[in-house]
């Protein structure tokens, strides 16, 4: 514990404080007009470009459909708002399976993929043996297959293990286009932490993997973080995959359900489908928000978890 | 007699069939595929009906229509049928999209529904994949009558019926009589000339006749083959082998488009299927070529122009009347280990009866593939819906003269016809008609030429 | 751990050095286990078939014969005419968007890195695109783009910076490419900015504190602090992202499908029209392998340089 403390700085008692408000402490001498310009017109800028899809998205949801189409006044504002999509699209489809499902499938393929991939990412990162770099490499170059064509081949493999219109399918095969990023993304992580912090461990009688448990993981908890994010994200999207491997209504995700009962031939619906793409994605990125403070305050977190 | 060509025949599929299997299994050494082919080595004697096995689970795939209805009735007659014989059926849809690579990944891993719909010439594309239907379409041309030659010529591969004529989506001029009274057109040209000059008048409204010719899965090829034909081009000549783009026909055609074009057509290239229905119920144009769609989201949802909305045929080129419609077949699985039970579910839907009740609740959206179809009431009871089934008769498939095949899905999937218009109409119409000509050429000899 | 261990440690350290490499090996190729099982099952035999499959005339449900490299032949010739424009646009489509996204991301992570009010929320909303499932904003925007409905040209137009009817997005070959890298631009910045977020929690705190003594601008930090350091993650994030870039399918296919006429045609969409609707799967799996050997080169010098500081 004294010794994680003591990496962020030589002298720990000094450090508490600063860590706390680090960016603060820039911030005293600059003036608003300073911090208006440097941070805030860019963010509101980029806030603007943002959220104006979601803004839209979220309007649409709320028209009828013959004012979907009515361009005579500002298509930017709603007169006569109506839940009746909402309505539909949780009562009328199976989407509370769908949003299930995604879920499940997303949480579960995500905490396998780190699994692997932080052991995958420390193993080539940090220890020496032959053959890391190709091992390295070689779980890279797969993911140069495109999924275009990939999928035809993996149906096999799907139906020899009977996993067919089973979520199974979509859990074993999510980490296969998770699992090498998530291990290269950590792999950058984990050099980032100084080698000598985990070689005084072991000079202090700590075993290697004491060592990697200990900490260079507790180190590398905003990696591992943002690597869950992005994983927890594509599996969240994924379609292609999902479209081929699940039959039945109850079965499937968001992405397929609501695109194969909401698209009607050459119709759209788009009321239903921009409530199901808002409620499909909101609620997601509160639970983000959370995450994201978290891993932004990793590194205080870790520092006295240690 | 007949039993004994029968089983001469079914034994060469047979053999054909576990050629084939022999080459996947020596390959990826899947011993399934020849226990999934057992129900079909049983030779049935001629025109006998099949018998749903009890206690058997069919899956069906095909696309989700545009009539929400039509699809909950196919749903009800299905599961009707399942309850009443023992059969667990379930019926799943996709959109357009989707239902290609599912088929595809169907079809490569030799496993998936029982029966898949095929849409054009898919029956070419996945002929082994796809069980001998001969029988039981027979049985329903004693039922039903002559198929309908667009439907069959896409069923039917090297003579052998690979999957039942299902539906066909009839595709007609959907058009304002309100804007075309407004512009002095007092009906819907009959003639591509005319068609010309209707576009002019109605470009003074402010609301132009509009198309696509993008990559729209379906109205950017029922739109501008038809054109190709009715000027006398053609991609390819019947052989299905020599490609024919290159002649002063296409030349013709194309610079009829333009000429639409310069005077007040507009032609999207970004348009897919949705896009024109929007524009139309969105008032911003006064006719575009379509599915019964838009007139009945009109008729039966929007209210607003239903009843300044009539519908027309396809007009005619120099060289007679063409059309294009989207068809829809069903085949019976290779693989499904219940093959007998889906032909016969297949058979009951198609009963004549049942096949009226879903045309019906359909609305006009689709037409039946045979003779006894044709008297459909759906298309008398409201007059304007009758355009929709004069487009049946003058209908061809893309790469005609040549017989469908595998590769003229190709031509068709890759968008080679309204490229080549696409080309020659972008600036206002105004584009190299050479230029356009010798693309759309290079690519279909790329095709055709290919081994 | 007190001072007494470490003071006698000196040459402990050395001696316990060369053993613990000794034993890394057994520990590396453990730690692989999981990984190496997953995508063994999952990828490898896929992966091959792929490569496979690019070498025979297969089509879908017929086992095809070896071909050599003829596949590659019909491609580099250029015999359809269309694949060397879908190369172009690939790189194009990859490059501009890759550029765009790497430097909008930089700026992003060091706005979200700040103090400023709403913080959590800002966050969350600069996330949404990244989050949304793309199929269904990939619609959303086509629909934004549709020039009937185009709420973009609705606005443009209103506040009079161009004139009716606006900009035709998607129908006019430079437009409909713009439009697609606007997409995919809006949608994978999220994912840049993210990651450099997290890799700048990882710099220690006290370098800036150094920096700043040392009298060190802002800018000299972000210079010789921030990128440098910044640099393992970086260069991952860029890699993986460029991949995915260039094999990025649903957007282009949902926005533009190719059209208008091939002109934002790339080979992920042309290797599906082949490969899947045309049934030509061994000529799909081609056109979709043909830059492989370019990429692997690629991935080698990152993996090269991501090596090499130590």
């Amino acid at each position: 514990m004294a010794m994680q403390s003591s990496t962020r700085s030589g002298q720990p008692a000094v450090l508490g404080p600063r860590v706390r408000k680090p960016r603060n402490g820039r911030a005293i001498g600059d003036r608003f007009v300073g911090r208006a310009i440097r941070i805030y017109i860019p963010l509101l800028a980029l806030l603007a470009v943002t959220l104006f899809p979601f803004y839209w998205m979220a309007i649409t949801s709320f028209k009828s459909a013959s004012e979907l189409f009515d361009f005579s006044v500002s298509p930017l504002w709603v007169r006569e708002p109506t839940l009746f999509w909402y309505q539909d699209l949780l009562t009328k489809t199976n989407f509370p399976h769908w949003a299930f499902n995604t879920a499940l499938v997303a949480i579960v393929s995500t905490l396998i993929s780190l699994f692997c991939s932080v052991l995958a990412g420390y193993s080539l990162a940090r220890l020496r043996y032959r053959g890391a770099d190709s091992i390295g490499w070689g779980i890279f170059v797969t993911y140069l297959v495109p999924p275009t064509l990939l999928f035809l081949p993996l149906t096999f493999v799907i139906r020899e293990l009977h996993l067919f219109n089973n979520l199974w399918s979509l859990i074993l095969t999510y980490p296969t286009f998770l699992i090498p990023f998530c291990t290269w993304m950590l792999m950058g992580f984990f050099k980032g932490i100084p080698r000598e912090l985990e070689e005084a461990a072991l000079v202090d009688g700590a075993t290697r993997i004491q060592a990697m448990l200990r900490i260079a993981i507790p180190l590398a908890v905003p990696g591992i973080l943002a690597a869950a994010l992005f994983a927890f994200t594509l599996s969240w999207n994924e379609f292609l995959y999902s479209l081929i491997f699940l039959n039945d209504s109850l079965v499937k995700t968001i992405p397929v359900g609501v695109t194969q009962e909401l698209i009607h031939g050459d119709e759209f619906f788009w009321g239903e489908l921009m409530a199901a793409a808002l409620l499909g994605s909101v609620p997601v990125a509160v639970l983000y928000s959370f995450f994201v403070d978290y891993f932004v305050a990793g590194m205080t977190a870790g520092a006295v978890k240690g | 007699m007949a039993q004994s060509s029968k089983r001469a025949k079914s034994g060469w599929s047979r053999r054909k069939f576990l050629q084939t299997a022999g080459v996947a299994v020596a390959t990826i050494a899947f011993p399934e595929i020849i226990i999934s082919c057992g129900p079909q080595s049983n030779p049935t004697p001629a025109a006998v009906i099949p018998k749903a096995r009890k206690g058997a689970s069919i899956r069906l795939l095909q696309w989700t229509s545009f009539v929400k209805q039509a699809d909950d009735e196919f749903k009800r007659q299905a599961a009707e049928w399942g309850a009443a014989n023992g059969v667990t059926v379930a019926i799943e849809t996709v959109t357009g999209d989707q239902l290609q690579p599912k088929t595809a990944a169907a079809v490569e891993a030799s496993s998936g529904p029982d029966i898949i719909q095929m849409q054009y010439a898919w029956p070419q594309l996945y002929t082994n994949s796809c069980v001998d239907l001969t029988n039981d379409v027979n049985i329903l041309i004693g039922k039903l009558g002559k198929p309908d030659p667009v439907n069959e010529a896409y069923c039917k591969v090297d003579g052998v019926w690979r999957a039942m004529p299902y539906t066909i989506v009839p595709n007609a001029w959907s058009y304002r009589t309100d804007y075309f009274g407004q512009a002095g057109v007092s009906s819907f040209p009959a003639t591509w000339d005319e068609f010309t000059i209707a576009a002019g008048k109605l470009k003074t409204t402010g609301k132009p006749i509009s198309q696509t010719d993008g990559h729209a899965y379906g109205d950017s090829l029922t739109m501008w083959n038809p054109v190709l034909w009715g000027f006398g081009g053609k991609e390819v000549n019947a052989d299905g082998k020599t490609v024919a783009i290159n002649s002063q026909e296409t030349r013709n055609a194309i610079k009829w488009a333009q000429g639409a074009v310069k005077a007040g057509f507009v032609v999207h290239p970004e348009w897919l299927d949705p896009d024109n229905n929007q524009a139309y119920h969105a008032d911003r144009i006064s006719a575009t070529l379509n599915g019964a769609s838009i007139y009945i989201r009109e008729k039966v949802e929007f209210h607003h122009y239903t009843d300044v909305t009539n519908n027309a045929p396809m007009p005619s080129g120099p060289k007679g009347t063409f059309a294009m419609n989207l068809i829809f077949n069903h085949a019976v699985m290779k693989w499904s280990p219940d093959v007998e039970t889906a032909r016969a579910m297949l058979l009951h839907l198609m009963d004549k009866d049942q096949y009226m009740k879903w045309t019906t609740i359909a609305g006009g959206y689709n037409a039946g593939p045979f003779d006894a179809f044709h008297n459909d009431p759906v298309f008398t009871t409201d007059p304007k819906l009758k355009a929709f089934q004069d487009v049946i008769a003058p209908g061809k498939w893309p790469g005609w003269p040549a017989a469908p095949s595998k590769k003229t899905a190709q031509s068709q999937t890759q968008f080679i016809v309204a490229d080549m218009f696409a080309k020659a109409l972008a600036n206002g119409g105004t584009g190299d008609i050479e230029a356009a000509v010798a693309a759309a050429e290079t690519s279909l000899k790329a095709i055709f030429e290919r081994p | 751990m007190g001072t007494a261990t470490r003071a006698d440690a000196v040459p402990v350290w050395h001696r316990r050095r060369v053993r613990i490499y000794d034993r890394e090996a057994p520990l590396g190729y453990l730690l692989l286990v999981p990984t190496l099982v997953i995508l063994g099952i999952f990828l490898l035999y896929p992966f091959l078939f792929g490569i496979w499959l690019s070498i025979t005339d297969s089509e879908l449900g017929n086992v095809g014969n070896f071909i050599g490299l003829g596949n590659y032949r019909f491609e580099f010739r250029n015999t359809d005419g269309v694949f060397y424009e879908a190369v172009v646009n690939t790189f194009l489509y990859t490059g501009v968007t890759t550029i765009f996204k790497l430097g909008l991301g930089l700026v992003m992570a060091l706005l979200l890195n700040q103090v400023f009010p709403f913080r959590r929320f800002v966050r969350a909303a600069l996330l949404l695109p990244y989050i949304i499932p793309t199929v269904l904003s990939y619609e959303a925007w086509r629909w934004m783009f549709d020039p009937t409905f185009s709420v973009i040209n609705w606005l443009l137009v209103n506040t009079h910076l161009v004139h009716y009817p606006g900009p035709n997005w998607l129908g006019v070959p430079a437009n409909a490419m713009a439009a697609l890298m606007i997409v995919n631009v809006w949608r994978g910045t999220p994912f840049y900015a993210i990651a450099f977020l997290a890799g700048m929690q990882v710099i220690p705190l006290d370098l800036y504190e150094a920096a700043r003594v040392d009298g060190a601008s802002r800018w000299q930090s972000f210079t010789s602090i921030t990128i440098p350091l910044l640099r393992p993650v970086l260069l991952v994030v860029l890699l993986l992202s460029t991949i995915l870039t260039f094999a990025d399918f649903q957007g282009p296919f949902v926005l533009t499908n190719g059209a208008p006429y091939n002109s934002t045609q790339l080979l992920s969409i042309w290797a599906y029209q082949w490969g899947i609707p045309g049934g030509a799967i061994g000529l799909g799996a081609a056109i979709s392998l043909v830059l492989f050997p370019l990429l692997t080169v690629v991935v080698a010098i990152v993996l090269f340089m991501l090596r090499r500081p130590e």
